[in-house]
């Protein structure tokens, strides 16, 4: 019992930064705007928390930084593939090595620094509920600004007109800008705030998963969060189910270990990636069969005025 | 007053030279401005590197040992995009070629070197292929988006690798350090000229020289350009799509794993980690870079060389950590592609009256 209990509340550690980072991709891609960058918006989130934190303290300044970072830095993608007009896969490539080398480039510096992580803040009665209680309801602030995020996404994006406007986006470009929509401004944005949800999500492996800087800290969770996009069906709802069900593979890798179990950690370590591709193939087939066209429609493509691709 | 995009009412042969000369340019910029944020002054810093990498016999050699891994790299991805078929799992399979060798040289090592390398060589073919075929296999069967699976199985691959360095192929007289023993000289491969380069570089050209010809002169290669170019007509013409995407990603990474051969037989001599300083996912710039053309992928990985021993050299006179290459390449591929539009386009300012 206390070892399930002990596994969800990891479960709902390491599914945090996923969901986080899901969700900021399901708004881009709701927009019809893919963001391969994820991986390196992440780390320069992550960088960027570090480093409020370390010198301020303050988790509130370090998260509203790092999301401003990776606003700013999603920009440059979001120039190149928008504005620019250039393949999103590639940009969103360009994206992720230019992460990757910011925050190796400013982070060794910061290797071994150390400070205390944001605290875990119990919500009165319900984190008492047996079982998933202590999981999901005594947890630090940014899990619960996370489960905010999630159904905020959801009613944005199905509930209002601007969400609606945001969807069609994805779906039929040359209608919206028929229509008088500024195609650009809508991508580009939806691109922007889903860059700074995934900086977020980066802020929180360094500033409440583990506080000191490694090289590579988020360890391909971000390629792991374009996946659960595909996988949560483009919906913010469902992006939680899923990015708590690969936190739960995360939290098992690890609790297997501290188990003493007798396989070699670098063993362990294959386990959620292939777990991905294994989920990813089943949602990819089951979608196939059922039909079902979920993917937005006009994902990936670039729009041009007049011009058709 | 508005900025807008106008069609150029005739494109020249030669106009993506200008565009693609400034937009490299600006990438010098912006890496100035990297090394200034860092407190490097750059223009001595670049003096330096000018100076270590084309003054200098060393400098030189380690340009050429540093191309061929990309040569190799970036002619697998430039493949799978003939097909419009993204590899981005080229370090992974990269990987799974240096695995296969080193089982080969650490249980082989006795053979006489012209009956080992060969064998090593295809030991490298078969560990990149079978990796290459997994996202290929999801791929043609199941639709499954090859850009995230390819990219996974490197983490996988890599793990994999480190799996058995920190494990059986550990060498006992290592202290601990996560390296095998070093391989018999008849698994090594010749250096030439007095120098560090070594046979692999010839393997990389033979391989792009053989590819080149495949893809413009045999009907499998034409089919893989009619594929590239309009899949439903492609289809439609009765060629099986699902196979030859399966074909692409096999090859793709066999020639990954050479890649892989050519760094653990030609440059270290034993497996250990970092043996590939991120030579798959620049194989993607590369590529791109190259616009899969034969004569561009040795241009382009003379640029990506050249970023490579410039950050050894950064690292060595300033102290900078390597991956300041992963931010040099993200730059590069943000200013050339965001170029790309200026050869068809002109930007124009319209007044608003």
């Amino acid at each position: 019992m206390e070892f399930l209990v002990q596994l969800l509340i990891a479960a709902v550690e390491m599914g945090t930064p996923l969901l986080l980072a899901t969700l900021g991709g399901v708004i881009s891609e709701r927009a019809g705007v893919i963001n391969l960058g994820m991986e390196g918006l992440m780390l320069v989130g992550a960088l960027t928390a570090f480093v409020v934190m370390l010198h301020t303290g303050s988790p509130i300044l370090a998260v509203a930084l790092a999301a401003i970072a990776g606003g700013l830095v999603t920009m440059l993608h979001g120039l190149v593939c928008l504005m620019l007009r250039a393949n999103q896969i590639a940009s969103g490539l360009a994206l992720t090595l230019f992460g990757t080398g910011l925050s190796g480039l400013f982070g060794s510096s910061l290797v071994g620094k150390t400070f205390n992580p944001i605290e875990d803040i119990p919500i009165p009665f319900l984190h008492k509920i047996p079982l998933i209680g202590e999981a999901f309801f005594n947890q630090d602030i940014l899990v619960y600004f996370s489960y905010f995020c999630a159904v905020l996404t959801w009613w944005v994006l199905f509930r209002t007109r601007l969400g609606l406007n945001i969807r069609s986006m994805g779906e039929a470009p040359e209608v919206c800008d028929s229509l008088g929509l500024s195609v650009l401004a809508y991508r580009f944005w939806s691109l922007v705030v889903g860059g700074g949800l995934i900086g977020i999500g980066g802020a929180y492996f360094s500033i409440a998963m583990n506080p000191y800087w490694v090289d590579f800290i988020t360890a391909g969770r971000g390629w792991i969060a374009v996946a659960l996009v595909i996988f949560a069906l483009w919906h913010p709802l469902k992006a939680m189910a899923g990015a708590y069900l690969f936190g739960l593979a995360l939290a098992l890798e690890l609790r297997l270990q501290t188990l003493g179990l007798n396989v070699s950690p670098y063993i362990l370590k294959m386990m959620p990636y292939f777990l991905t591709i294994l989920v990813l193939t089943v949602v990819t087939i089951k979608n196939a069969r059922r039909d079902i066209k979920v993917m937005p429609a006009a994902l990936g493509q670039v729009f041009f005025r007049g011009l058709k691709n | 007053m508005r900025l807008y995009l106008e069609k150029r009412d005739h494109i020249k042969a030669f106009s993506r030279f200008p565009v693609l000369t400034i937009a490299l340019l600006l990438a010098i910029f912006m890496s100035f401005l990297v090394l200034w944020s860092v407190g490097v002054n750059p223009f001595e810093a670049y003096l330096i590197v000018g100076e270590e990498i084309f003054l200098t016999d060393y400098g030189w050699q380690d340009l050429l040992v540093k191309i061929t891994p990309l040569l190799l790299t970036g002619a697998a991805v430039a493949l799978a995009a003939q097909m419009k078929l993204w590899n981005i799992g080229a370090e992974g399979q990269f990987h799974m070629g240096t695995f296969a060798v080193t089982w080969g040289a650490l249980n082989f090592g006795h053979l006489n070197t012209f009956s080992l390398i060969p064998f090593l060589l295809i030991l490298s073919i078969i560990g990149g292929g079978l990796w290459g075929c997994i996202p290929g296999v999801l791929k043609s069967r199941f639709g499954v988006n090859e850009i995230i699976t390819s990219l996974l199985l490197n983490y996988v691959a890599a793990a994999w690798v480190d799996y058995h360095l920190f494990g059986d192929w550990r060498d006992p007289a290592s202290n601990n350090f996560p390296i095998t023993p070093g391989f018999s000289e008849s698994a090594r491969l010749p250096n030439y000229f007095d120098s560090d380069v070594h046979a692999g570089l010839f393997l990389a050209l033979f391989v792009i020289l053989v590819l080149t010809f495949l893809l413009k002169k045999t009907r499998i290669g034409m089919k893989i350009q009619l594929a590239g170019d309009n899949l439903d007509a492609a289809r439609y013409s009765g060629i099986s799509i699902g196979m030859l995407t399966l074909i692409i990603f096999a090859v793709s990474g066999a020639i990954a794993g050479m890649a892989g051969f050519s760094e653990v037989s030609g440059v270290h001599y034993r497996l250990q980690q970092n043996i590939s300083l991120g030579y798959g996912y620049t194989g993607i710039i590369v590529a791109w870079l190259a616009r899969n053309h034969p004569l561009g992928i040795l241009l382009s990985s003379f640029l990506m060389a050249v970023i490579f021993v410039s950050a050894e050299i950064l690292q060595i006179e300033y102290g900078l950590p390597i991956s300041v290459v992963f931010l040099y390449q993200g730059i590069i591929l943000f200013t050339v592609l965001g170029s790309e539009i200026f050869v068809e386009y002109r930007l124009r300012l319209q007044k608003i009256v």
